[in-house]
């Protein structure tokens, strides 16, 4: 347990350099909540008119207010996103910083590297140990290409998918069934942005993952140690799975509401929104669930790195280490 | 031997003698992440199951209490799957940090040099604060479903009146899903200072290991 000493000087919170896109994200979530207000204004008085017997006006309220609602959230994820970009930049930082220091704090070498290969157990799960940094996983590979374009997509739906919304509103009052069809695409495009974006997150974390995985190798490399890394955990493997199911759900929706616009005079149209709703934010619900195991992984690893570096440092090797 | 902390005035520390432990935040991370993940991996398909049931209703030219009823029903445990994801991404993000402040410390005690761990920073507060907002309006608005969607089923509540509330809680919830984005953005800010700190002390551990 630890004894706090001395409590010195306080500074900024927000560092400088990486501070720049933290600062931006958490400044895009803000502009999210704002816009989630005006969608809740919007609610409160598309509930007063119900209310007051005042139908008329209420589906084209609703209309604007989805669009809004639903943009609002793809700010704060965009946020989200930026912070977890300035985020991957202090993960490179550190891996410079930690090549600089550890040669002159690591004790000296009873490992030989070129003969250090095969699997151990550690406190943290199976690790392989090479002499040589290993190759990049192809999940990784794919994270740090496709993260940025699925965001690109992501807001780019949510936004058309507003506009939309805001034609949709126009045009209740006139022609309702074309009004329906126009709400079935902005549900369905604004949804499949809302699955780009959770799943460029999704990448972006993945990449965090790789260059801590790359990082790691390429310390232990240059001090002419044998290389441990952490075998990919239960955690990383389900959630590359939720993530795919994740956006194969969101596709099969856009899919579906796309055909639900063709059926908006029909009746089985009441019948396919019913489910079409709750389907959509069980594809979303995939996703985030992905994202938490992305982060349970993300201090697996961090957990692992420590413990690999204090054993370095520390002049009697970890004794919880087993070889198989 | 741990050394005597040396004064800063770039970051507020806390020195101590040896590797300090988890704050309760980040006890509390390390509990609940998965339990919280657990309740939303249950949630999302009751509430989809929910959807398909008022589809076939609606389907079988069922009262449109009952079908409003049931809409409540759903939307409440969807809705009780977001609150518990978002509350397990908080505290995925919780542990992180711990995981950071715990090898921070076992790192510079290896070293041999004196221990600082970065004090709390006014993001991490304001992600906690922010989380704890989130949280109670997505329960809040959840409870007033399940209310609504009781009094439309048992007739008690007229159809009018339960979709006024309805779509009173459907802003609600809204805020309450932004809020905790921005939580979660906070909280992420956070994860951004702690490394910065922790790039600074590494660069300074060899010449203060001497």
């Amino acid at each position: 347990m630890s004894t706090n000493l001395t409590t010195l000087s306080r500074a900024s919170s927000f560092p400088q350099g990486g501070a720049g896109l933290a600062r931006l994200g958490v400044g895009l979530a803000a502009g999210g909540v704002m816009l989630a207000v005006v969608s809740m204004v919007n609610s409160l008085i598309a509930g007063s008119e119900v209310a007051a017997g005042n139908d008329a006006a209420v589906p084209a309220m609703l209309a604007w207010g989805f669009g809004v609602a639903t943009a609002a959230f793809a700010t704060a994820k965009l946020g989200v996103a930026v912070v977890l970009w300035g985020i991957v930049g202090r993960v490179r930082a550190r891996v410079e910083a930690m090549g600089e220091a550890m040669p002159r704090l690591v004790a000296p070498s009873r490992e030989d590297a070129s003969v250090s290969s095969g699997v151990i157990r550690t406190p943290f799960g199976a690790a392989t140990v090479s002499s040589e940094a290993p190759p990049e996983l192809l999940i990784h590979r794919v994270s740090r290409l496709l993260w940025a374009p699925m965001i690109a997509m992501g807001v780019m739906a949510v936004y058309a998918g507003l506009i939309l919304s805001v034609l949709q509103s126009g045009s209740m009052a006139s022609d309702a069934v074309a009004g329906r069809a126009l709400g079935a695409w902005v549900q369905g495009l604004q949804f499949l942005g809302e699955g780009l974006l959770l799943g460029g997150i999704s990448f972006l974390l993945g990449t965090i993952l790789a260059s801590l995985r790359a990082g790691g190798a390429e310390v232990q490399a240059r001090l002419g140690r044998a290389v441990h890394t952490l075998r990919m955990p239960l955690t990383a493997k389900l959630f590359i799975g939720l993530m795919a199911l994740g956006m194969m759900v969101e596709m099969a929706q856009f899919g579906l509401y796309a055909y639900a616009s063709t059926l908006a005079a029909d009746p089985s149209f009441a019948t396919l929104s019913a489910w079409l709703g709750p389907l959509r934010e069980f594809g979303l619900g995939l996703l985030l669930s992905g994202i938490v195991l992305a982060l349970a992984t993300i201090a697996r690893v961090l957990g692992f790195q420590f413990h690999r570096v204090t054993g370095l440092i520390d002049r009697a090797p970890h004794s919880n280490e087993v070889k198989s | 031997m741990t050394r005597a902390p040396t004064l800063r005035t770039d970051y507020a520390v806390s020195a101590s003698g040896s590797a300090p432990a988890p704050n309760v935040p980040q006890r509390i991370g390390r509990l609940l992440w998965l339990p919280m993940l657990t309740m939303a991996l249950m949630a999302f398909p009751i509430g989809l199951a929910l959807g398909v049931v008022r589809a076939r209703i609606i389907d079988a030219g069922a009262d449109a209490q009952l079908v409003a009823a049931i809409g409540n029903f759903g939307t409440a445990a969807m809705f009780v799957g977001f609150a518990s994801v978002f509350a397990a991404i908080s505290f995925a993000i919780a542990r992180i940090l711990g995981v950071i402040r715990i090898g921070g410390g076992a790192l510079q005690e290896a070293a041999g040099t004196a221990i600082q761990t970065l004090r709390m920073p006014s993001t991490a507060k304001a992600f906690l604060g922010l989380m704890m907002m989130a949280m109670m309006a997505l329960v809040a608005a959840v409870i007033g479903h399940v209310i609504v969607g009781i009094g439309l089923a048992s007739g008690e509540l007229a159809l009018a009146i339960g979709e006024q509330w309805a779509i009173w809680l459907e802003g609600a919830r809204r805020v309450g899903v932004a809020t905790y984005l921005l939580a979660i953005s906070l909280g992420l800010a956070a994860i951004v200072v702690v490394l910065r700190f922790q790039i600074t002390r590494l660069r300074e551990l060899p010449a203060e290991r001497g």
